[in-house]
């Protein structure tokens, strides 16, 4: 279970503040959806959660100890972090990639043990990527990219996964395709996720609780149902929104005007 | 397959270095070199008072282990800051140990003679790179970017220096100078190697230990962080051990370029990136090339050819090749 009390954020030097007393809880066995539109502070809150910016006021909690402040080496077993589609400067296959999601287990001047190796494999099969295991990170489709790191954030068995947009490079078939894996893990693991999406609907169909935030504020924070209506949605993201519902699913679409 | 491939690079150093104590202007029967060989480390053949026993062992194989060890941390150290530099293209000069070695090496010769030209070589190789960490170092951090700048920085001033001592000094001295830093291993002997080795052997050994680490420092800063690694901490004791390693080898035969870009290329090519097997394949690769090199370097012509330029002219063609064959690919894409 990840907390986050009362978290400001401003850059060093500047007065404008990005994230303002930003309060939430995220359970674990579930997903939970930060919504927002661009330059919202989505990005900002994962780099506060994570240590990446330190300057931050407010406190945040994994399990009930408190993590703002640790080094990077214990946070690694606190919070595991799937990055948005990148390119290595080496085409490590799939499988050593997977592997460096045991760093914070090998000591400065070893390898990785046997333990390590059998986690990686074990976590690789876990997202069915197994035949993959000896192929070029970089010759995999974005999809099949997207499931290494995934992979890789698991081999880290930390509780709390935070995934940066998942979806944002991906095919109609592979976002859906990530999110219900993604959603799988997480129920069979207990796990913890926060991931920012930016379409409401994969949101309202795989989160277990959706947070609407909009210049570094907090607007909504409870179940789809609750929070995915045409009002919120309006307010957020300042253009006409319909919602449609069939057989009891939620669809949302803009509304065009013509011109 | 890969472990055929494994094995002939591992053992490469050992058949080169078989093959460079046989040529040489004094030729001595293969079979010659490795019963002296054994005389002298097991004793168990008794092959008297031989002028070839002088030859191999105490000329030809001190130059050979030279050959090897410094090759090796060239090299070493060339995969070690491509990886932490995430650029394929970065050679272990480029923190500015080489113009750092260059300016040690000019001024002794021409002012201060009194100094031995290795520990003034040294001396300064070690400070170029800790010149350019501190130029680098902003709000306590040291990044990637500004790192490559201030090492730009750092050998463009000390070749300016370089190049102000040679205007300075006489011609004789300025033709020890140049000889000096086209690098050469004609001086290497027991002497040498009994000081190259402690140095070589610090360096190497913690970044051998820590090889794996570099898989994930090569994802880049704040994904290694995400990962439980220490960066800063990691990243200075990596180029700490192999600035230790590379200024060694500088400061005893001069400034050679090209092998600690090359080889690690190569290997990379060969056998792929997992730093796991591809630091040690580089240090025996490198080591194997270097004694190569020499080898050529000695006889090809009746005198010493400087072994800076036999690796220079087998350099450029090969990243040529490289260009034109795999384009994209070869550079690590």
């Amino acid at each position: 279970m990840l907390e986050v009390k009362n978290l400001s954020f401003r850059h060093k030097g500047q007065k404008k503040e990005i994230l303002k007393e930003i309060t939430f809880k995220a359970n674990s066995g579930e997903i939970t959806t930060i919504l927002g539109p661009n330059g919202a502070g989505k990005s900002t809150l994962f780099k506060c959660i994570t240590g990446v910016w330190k300057n931050y006021e407010g406190e945040v909690f994994v399990k009930g100890s408190q993590v703002d402040h640790l080094s990077f080496e214990k946070r690694a077993k606190f919070f595991s972090v799937v990055p948005q589609d990148h390119e290595p400067p080496f085409p490590y296959s799939v499988f050593e990639v997977v592997l460096m999601g045991r760093a914070s287990y090998v000591g400065l001047f070893s390898s990785p043990s046997k333990r390590d190796y059998q986690k990686a494999e074990e976590t690789l099969e876990l997202v069915g990527l197994y035949h993959l295991k000896d192929y070029p990170y970089t010759k995999i489709s974005g999809g099949e990219r997207q499931l290494t790191l995934i992979a890789r954030a698991l081999a880290q068995e930390a509780p709390v996964i935070i995934l940066d947009e998942p979806t944002s490079h991906l095919d109609f078939k592979n976002q859906s395709l990530i999110l219900s894996k993604i959603k799988q893990v997480v129920k069979e693991k207990g796990l913890t996720a926060v991931i920012t999406l930016h379409d409401p609907n994969l949101a309202s169909l795989f989160s277990d609780k959706i947070i609407v935030i909009k210049r570094g504020q907090i607007l909504h924070n409870g179940n789809p149902q609750e929070v995915i209506t045409e009002e919120v949605l309006r307010e957020v993201y300042e253009i006409g929104v319909k919602i449609v519902n069939h057989n009891g699913i939620n669809l949302v679409f803009p509304q065009i005007k013509e011109t | 397959m890969k472990g055929i491939k494994i094995l002939v690079v591992l053992f490469s150093p050992l058949a080169a270095g078989w093959i460079s104590l046989f040529l040489g202007a004094y030729e001595i029967s293969p079979f010659l070199v490795l019963k002296i060989l054994l005389n002298e480390t097991l004793s168990v053949f008794e092959v008297g008072d031989l002028p070839e026993k002088a030859i191999v062992w105490d000329i030809r194989f001190p130059r050979v282990l030279t050959a090897f060890l410094v090759g090796a941390s060239l090299s070493g150290a060339g995969v070690t800051l491509q990886a932490l530099f995430r650029n394929p293209l970065v050679d272990p000069f480029i923190l500015g140990i080489s113009a750092g070695a260059a300016f040690g090496c000019a001024i002794t010769i021409g002012f201060l003679e009194i100094f031995p030209i290795q520990l003034m070589a040294f001396f300064f190789a070690i400070l170029a790179v800790f010149l350019a960490c501190f130029i680098a170092k902003t709000q306590g951090e040291i990044s990637r970017l500004p790192l490559v700048l201030s090492g730009v920085i750092v050998s463009a001033f000390f070749t300016a220096l370089v190049s102000m001592v040679k205007f300075l000094v006489d011609p004789h001295k300025l033709q020890s100078i140049v000889y000096w830093l086209m690098g050469s291993f004609s001086l290497a002997d027991w002497r040498t190697l009994k000081w190259i080795v402690p140095g070589i052997l610090v360096g190497l050994i913690p970044v051998y230990l820590m090889r794996w680490r570099l898989n994930v420092l090569s994802m880049g800063e704040e994904e290694a962080k995400m990962l439980g690694i220490n960066v800063g901490r990691e990243r200075a004791l990596l180029i700490l051990f192999s600035t230790l390693a590379v200024a060694t080898a500088t400061s005893a035969c001069g400034i050679i370029g090209w092998v600690g870009l090359m080889v690690p290329h190569l290997i990379r090519m060969l056998i792929g990136p997992d730093h796991k097997v591809l630091l040690p394949l580089a240090l025996a690769g490198g080591g194997a090339f270097m004694i190569a090199a020499d080898t050529l370097s000695r006889t090809l012509t009746s005198f010493d050819i400087p072994v800076g330029i036999i690796t220079a002219l087998t350099g450029a063609p090969f990243f040529i090749y490289l260009m034109k064959k795999g384009g994209k690919e070869a550079w690590g894409k």
